[in-house]
This record gives C-alpha cells, sequence and structure tokens, in this order.
C-alpha cells in the first residue's frame, strides 16, 4: 500500500476512535456504570436513597466488547454475498444500531434490577429515571459502537490494512480496549469529582463518606443527564484523546517503520514513545506536587 | 483425510506446550506488575489505576495481541517460515503494543486526577517513592490510601504492559504453530490469556500497586496456580488441529 | 465485591441439582437434536439447549458471588469462558480426528468440569481463596460456558461438525459475538441484581432472557451461514422466549420494589 494511503487510515482510525472513547465515557458515566458505581450502590445501604441511573453491565470492558462484537457481527452478516451484500456503511449502520438495541435492553434490567434488589434501604424503581436517561445511554452506545466497528472494518478489510484477525473479533478487542481505558480515565473524573461534588476540591474521596453521594443538583434532584454534561467538559474528551492515541500510536509506529531494520524499527519506536510517556508523567507529577504542596491535615514526620 | 490423533498432535508440539506455559507465566508475573487501585482507585482513594485487575489486563494485552497478529501476517507472508527469531520480533512488537496502551491510559489517568480531580500522585504502601526518592505520605489526603500514579507505580505498569503483551503473543505465536489459523489462534490465546489473568487477580485480591507493594511477594503462588491451568489449557489447545488438516478448505 | 447481603450461603427455592439437571439435559438434547438430524429447522434447538446452560451458570455465579470473591464479578465468568471455548472447541475437534462426531458436546462438557475443579482447586488450595463452593461453581460456570458456546456455534452452523463451525463460525468471526454473548448471558444476571434483596427467581428468569437475546444474535448470524429460513425461525423463537421472560422479569421487579415501584416522583419520604 501507498505509504500516504496508509497514513491517511492511521489517521482516520485515530479519529473514529477518539470520537469512540468519549462517547464510551459519557455512556458510562449518565449510568453510573464500572467503578464509580459501587458508591451509587452504597449509597442507598447508608441512608441515602437517589436518583442516579444505577447499572452495570458486567463491567465495562466485557460490556463494550459486546457491543462492538454484535455491531461487527450483524455487519458482517449483512455484507456477506448470501445476503444481501450491503454496502459496509450501511452495514456497519445496522449493527451499531443493534448493538445500541442490546445496551438498551441490559441497561434497563440492570436499573431495575438493582434498584429493586435494594427495596429494604428505601431506594425505589422510578421508572421516568428509566426513560429519561435510556435513550441518551442508547445514542451514545451507538457512536462508540458505530466508531469503533468502524475502524476494525478499516483495519480488517483486505484492501486497507489487512488485519489476519476476523472482522468481530478485532472488534470485541477494541472494545475490551475501549472499556478498560473508559473505566480507567474519564470514569475517575466522575466518580472522585461528580459524584462527590459537595466535598471540598483537591482531595480524594475520605473513606468516612463513603456512599454519600452528591444527590441534589443546583436547582432540585440530580439526574444523571447533569452527569454526563458535566464529564463531557474534561473525562469525556479525556478519554477519547486516551482511546486516539493508543489506536494512533500503535497503528503509526507499526505501519510507518514497519520496514526499519526489518521490523524491529516499529519495537524501538514504540519503545521511545514509552520512554516519552515516562518522561512526561514524571514532569506533570512534580508539577502537582509544587503546585498543591503536601497536605496540611498530614502529622507524620516525613519531611514533604 | 490424513491419519490424525491427540497422541500424534501431542508428541508433534510439545515445544508448544511449554511456549504456552511460558507464555501463561508471563501474563500472570505481569497482572502483578500493573497497579490497579480497583472502584476505590476511581474515586481517588486508593493508589493505582481505578479499574479491575482483568480488564486493564486484558485490555492491554490483547491489544498488543492485534500488533502481534498483524506481524506474524507480514512476516509469515508468501508461506515463509516463522522461526523463533521472527517469534521474537512478534512478541516484542506485541509487548511494546501493550506497553503503548497501558503508558497512555496510566498518563490520561493521571490527567485526571491531577487537573479533574486536583490531587498530586502518591503512594501509601511506602514512605518514599523507590524510584524518584520524593517523600509520599504528605501528599496522602486523609482518610485515602493514596490516589493517581506516582512514577514507581507508572513504571511497574510499563513492565506489566511488556509482560502481558509478551506472554499474549507469545500464545498465539505457539497456536499459530499448530493449526496455522488466526481465527481459531485468536479466539484461544483470548481465552487462554483470561484464564491467566483471572487467577493471578484472585491472588492479589483484585488490587496492587505495583512491584514495590508488598502483596507482590504473592507471585510464586500465582506462578505455580498459572503453571498448573496453563498446562492443562496448553495440552488441549495444541490438540487442536486446523482445520487444513482435517480435510477442510 | 460482596453481594451486598449477609456472606454465606445463598437462598433458593430452586437447588443447585435441579438448575445443573436441567441445564446439562436440556443443553445437551438440544444440541444432539440439532447437530444429528441434519434438518436446518431444527437448529433453533440447539439455541434453546444454549438459554437453558446460561440458566445453570448464572445460578452457580449467583452462589459464589455471593461470598465476595476479592474482585468484581465479572472475572470468574471470564475464567469460566476462557476455558470453557478451548473445551468447547477440543471436544468437536476431538470428534472430528475419530470421525465420530457426536461424542464432541459430551467431551467438551467432561473436560471444561474437569478443567473448572482444577482451576477451582487451585484457586481454593494454592490462592487460598477458601470459599466453600469455589470448585462445584466453577464447574458448573466452565461446564455452562461449554454448552452455551457449543450450542450457540451448532446452532448457527447447523451442524456438529469441527470443519464446518470452524469454517463458518470460527473464520467469518461470528464466534465473538457468541462468546461474549454467552459471557454475559452467565454474568449479567447477578450483577443486574445485586443487592441485598435480590431474589433466585428474578435472576433466573432474567437469565433465560439473557440467553434468548444470545439465540437472537446468533440466529441474525445463522442467516449468513445456514439459510434464511433457519435463521429467521431461531430469531422469532428466541424473540417470543426474550419477550416472554422480561416481562416475567418486569413483573418480578414490581413484586420485589413494591411500593418502591414508582412512575415519578421525589427521593423517598425520610430521605429527603
Amino acid at each position: 500500500m501507498d505509504p500516504a494511503m496508509g497514513m491517511g487510515l492511521v489517521a482516520l482510525m485515530g479519529a473514529a476512535a477518539t470520537v469512540a472513547g468519549c462517547s464510551e465515557d459519557l455512556e458510562s458515566d449518565i449510568g453510573s456504570q464500572s467503578n464509580p458505581n459501587s458508591q451509587v450502590q452504597l449509597a442507598a445501604q447508608v441512608g441515602y436513597p437517589h436518583r442516579i441511573f444505577n447499572k452495570a453491565i458486567s463491567g465495562e470492558p466485557p460490556s463494550n466488547a459486546m457491543y462492538c462484537a454484535v455491531g461487527a457481527g450483524v455487519a458482517m452478516v449483512l455484507m456477506s454475498e448470501s445476503v444481501m451484500s450491503a454496502s459496509p456503511l450501511i452495514a456497519i449502520a445496522i449493527g451499531a444500531f443493534v448493538a445500541a438495541l442490546l445496551n438498551g435492553v441490559f441497561a434497563t434490567t440492570s436499573y431495575m434490577g438493582r434498584s429493586a434488589s435494594q427495596t429494604r434501604f428505601n431506594q425505589y424503581v422510578y421508572m421516568d429515571v428509566l426513560r429519561n436517561q435510556i435513550l441518551s445511554l442508547m445514542g451514545h452506545a451507538y457512536i462508540t459502537t458505530f466508531c469503533i466497528v468502524l475502524l476494525s472494518y478499516v483495519m480488517w478489510n483486505q484492501h486497507l490494512i489487512n488485519h489476519p484477525f476476523p472482522f468481530p473479533v478485532i472488534a470485541l478487542i477494541w472494545g475490551l480496549c475501549v472499556g478498560a481505558i473508559g473505566s480507567s480515565t474519564g470514569d475517575v473524573h466522575y466518580g472522585a469529582e461528580r459524584e462527590f461534588q459537595d466535598f471540598k476540591f483537591g482531595a480524594g474521596l475520605n473513606a468516612a463518606d463513603s456512599g454519600n453521594i452528591t444527590r441534589y443538583a443546583e436547582a432540585g434532584i440530580r439526574s444523571s443527564l447533569d452527569n454526563a454534561w458535566f464529564c463531557s467538559k474534561f473525562g469525556g474528551p479525556a478519554t477519547g484523546i486516551a482511546f486516539g492515541m493508543v489506536v494512533f500510536l500503535d497503528n503509526w509506529r507499526s505501519t510507518a517503520f514497519a520496514e526499519v531494520l526489518n521490523g524491529w524499527g516499529a519495537v524501538l519506536v514504540g519503545l521511545a514513545i514509552v520512554i516519552l510517556l515516562v518522561i512526561y508523567n514524571r514532569q506533570i507529577e512534580t508539577y502537582a506536587r509544587k503546585k498543591y504542596g503536601p497536605y496540611p491535615e498530614y502529622a507524620g514526620d516525613i519531611e514533604a | 483425510m490424513t491419519e490424525i490423533s491427540v497422541g500424534l498432535m501431542l508428541a508433534d508440539h510439545w515445544i508448544s506446550i511449554i511456549g504456552i506455559i511460558i507464555g501463561g507465566i508471563c501474563i500472570a508475573v505481569g497482572v502483578h506488575f500493573v497497579p490497579v487501585g480497583g472502584a476505590p482507585a476511581a474515586m481517588a482513594q486508593a493508589t493505582g489505576i481505578g479499574t479491575g485487575t482483568v480488564q486493564l489486563a486484558a485490555g492491554s494485552g490483547l491489544t498488543g495481541l492485534l500488533a502481534a497478529g498483524y506481524m506474524y501476517m507480514v512476516l509469515s507472508a508468501d508461506g515463509a517460515y516463522v522461526g523463533t527469531s521472527q517469534i521474537a520480533l512478534i512478541c516484542a512488537t506485541g509487548a511494546v503494543g501493550a506497553m503503548i496502551m497501558i503508558s497512555v491510559t496510566m498518563l490520561v489517568g493521571n490527567w485526571v486526577y491531577i487537573y479533574g480531580v486536583g490531587v498530586p500522585p502518591a503512594s501509601a504502601k511506602r514512605d518514599y517513592d523507590p524510584i524518584t526518592g520524593d517523600s509520599q505520605a504528605p501528599y496522602v489526603a486523609a482518610g485515602t490510601v493514596g490516589q493517581g500514579l506516582p512514577t514507581v507505580c507508572f513504571v511497574s505498569g510499563t513492565i506489566g504492559g511488556l509482560l502481558g503483551g509478551l506472554g499474549g503473543s507469545l500464545v498465539y505465536c505457539m497456536l499459530m504453530w499448530v493449526n496455522g489459523d488466526p481465527a481459531i489462534s485468536s479466539i484461544f490465546a483470548i481465552g487462554v490469556f483470561l484464564v491467566n489473568a483471572v487467577l493471578p487477580s484472585y491472588n492479589i485480591q483484585g488490587t496492587i500497586e505495583g512491584f514495590h507493594d508488598p502483596k507482590f511477594k504473592r507471585v510464586p503462588k500465582a506462578i505455580l496456580a498459572c503453571f498448573i491451568a496453563s498446562l492443562l489449557c496448553g495440552i488441549i489447545a495444541v490438540t487442536i488441529p486446523g482445520i487444513a488438516a482435517l480435510g477442510g478448505v | 465485591m460482596s453481594a451486598g447481603g449477609p456472606g454465606g450461603e445463598a437462598v433458593s427455592a430452586e437447588t443447585a441439582n435441579q438448575v445443573d439437571i436441567k441445564g446439562i439435559g436440556v443443553g445437551l438434547v438440544g444440541i444432539y437434536i440439532a447437530g444429528i438430524s441434519g434438518i436446518p429447522y431444527l437448529a433453533f434447538l440447539a439455541g434453546i439447549g444454549a438459554i437453558f446452560a446460561t440458566k445453570m451458570g448464572a445460578d452457580a455465579v449467583r452462589r459464589v458471588c455471593s461470598y465476595g470473591i476479592g474482585t468484581g464479578v465479572p472475572s470468574i465468568g471470564m475464567l469460566a469462558l476462557g476455558m470453557g471455548i478451548i473445551s468447547a472447541m477440543f471436544g468437536l475437534a476431538l470428534g472430528k480426528m475419530y470421525n465420530a462426531v457426536f461424542i464432541g458436546p459430551i467431551v467438551g462438557l467432561v473436560l471444561a468440569l474437569v478443567i473448572g475443579f482444577v482451576v477451582g482447586t487451585l484457586a481454593n488450595k494454592i490462592i487460598k481463596l477458601n470459599i466453600p463452593v469455589m470448585e462445584r461453581c466453577l464447574m458448573e460456570i466452565a461446564g455452562a460456558g461449554v454448552l452455551a458456546l457449543t450450542g450457540l456455534s451448532v446452532m448457527i452452523a447447523g451442524s456438529m461438525d469441527f470443519v464446518v463451525i470452524s469454517e463458518k463460525v470460527i473464520t467469518t468471526g461470528y464466534i465473538a459475538p457468541v462468546f461474549i454473548l454467552g459471557a454475559l448471558g452467565i454474568l449479567h444476571p447477578f450483577n443486574a441484581s445485586l443487592g441485598p434483596d435480590e431474589t433466585q427467581d428474578r435472576t433466573l428468569v432474567h437469565a433465560y432472557s439473557c440467553g434468548a437475546i444470545a439465540m437472537v444474535i446468533g440466529g441474525l448470524c445463522s442467516i449468513a451461514v445456514i439459510d434464511s429460513i433457519a435463521g429467521m425461525i431461531s430469531i422469532v423463537v428466541g424473540l417470543v422466549i426474550w419477550y416472554v421472560t422480561f416481562m416475567g422479569f418486569v413483573k418480578l421487579v414490581k413484586r420485589d420494589a413494591g411500593a418502591g415501584y414508582v412512575g415519578t416522583g421525589l427521593l423517598p419520604p425520610g430521605a429527603m
């Protein structure tokens, strides 16, 4: 393949991945999926019933892997010659739609199931909470699935990158990856900041305050859509950048440096990227230590 | 159809079983290096990445597997033989792919901790960072056991990604030697990977800070458990021939 | 993560043995009728077998997770499905190698039970998790994984022949949705009902509905593999099962939530 074309494809995949990462994180923030879910789950038990959407679909990576694998599977069926040889874009759009429907079903059952399992703590099952958030969840899941299935298609198609794994398996792996990234990066913004906005900025959650999530909004009772609004300012885009960077950097080094030193060039460039990231991380660490300083409550005898 | 039997497959492919065991142990040790704080880390209540061990290890290791699978195809194009030196390159590619994934995740995670939550990264397991020598305890917020990813966790995480990606790619290469079918090999490699990622995560009870964490001393138990589990998986997986050997196309 | 309730034995109306017998029995019968008859229109029976197997796995997840296994609920299912996919394919391949395709599902199941037992013992004895039901539950989850994966693969391919399954299900990649839907079918029912007021009948009805979703998607894939009529039969049967069980689930949610099932409203009295 022509190198310019290769770079174009890598850039396209990176762009699709950025969008997918962002919408994945917002989807999990609206539904309070993954680790921040533990606090939403705990809240009612420690006496704070709430109107936050509470869903857990077997952890963020498996659930996203499911949407993407199903989306790719359905797209593959539609594209196959024995069915209708649909054009890839339409097939991927329909596949993502089916995946979004599954997201809706799984989200509904987990909201209803989890809330009903906390009846003794006075946690209600609110039908309007379900109706208000479910379409937003499905919409975000659609965007995520569409972008990931699209980038998997680019990787798999034999005229483009021609990866040897089957199309749905590639989508499954990227789905797992985006879920792992989303739950490690963007969810922290929701779990550590938005869920506990009542508390002072600049510290993690004190264990003594576990479960005391912010249940009231600027006016009225907080709904999960407000959380997506907040997280879309930082957590979502950060997740997008992370996933976009993973897809772009990984493919860029293996496409652009594949011929250098019989393939070892790509490995060396990858290592160089990792070392740069370690150094950059050290820089922001020292920045934070200088800027914020030690906690005044600290009473031990170790010099800051 | 050619004559094939389980005994013959085992006799022919014993070396692949050894490879799968080594790969499995790499994955198991790699999981111990990945700094995961589980659910508390997502509330900036514990040091490490705020997600589950298995999920993160699988996310990074399988990203590496994608890179390794592509490299295998490039190297074996036109029926070229894939020998030890090629396998070294494939595994290195997979390992670096996994390292990139995990370092980017940790870096962006730290962005969120520093800029979004406003906390300096600090570990509560050590008073001083073993790599940079920075004091840690004064930077741990009240009522928490650390937050974010200080340098030692970051470095530990990249080593974890390296081992995970290496292990996953090695398992894939070994399976390709047996059946020559990327589809079967990839899905089996995912299976072997998951088994070897979950057992160690039980060993560390879901959270660990990295190689400086006292829990890291439990590694031998995980190695033993994963040795047995990978041996079983390996014996079974190498007796499944590719469809070409069974008379398919 | 602990189930939130008191540790120890989960309360159940349907005993583990009953669930297992139904799961293995219906699972194997479904797979065999679909695989041996050679009639594509009966392929959906393998999907029904997979639904019962899913339920068996979900019940085992429910029992083991009520102990609190140190890490999230999903990991145990990923462990079991990882073992399950290898055993399932080994069973089918062995049947092909010795020209006796009908031994495939049983060999796969037995092997999964053996590996489940070994890994459960490893977890308890070497890693020292010390969960009394670990061995048995891992055996059940791995067995359920094999039956669900075999069932759905047979349903998609309409055959138990390893070469056919390999070509039509694995090489095309339909194994990926099958794998992950099988896993989520086993994990999601308990995970979605986590909490002290979780009830067994609600979780198990939910397991049927998750299994039915897997069947619908499997049916969709089999349109491209067998033919459109066989695929449509699976889809329609799956959708009917899904609708009935989903409505049953909603009914049980209403029963368990009692007065807490509201259309809208502020926070409950006393919590404002």
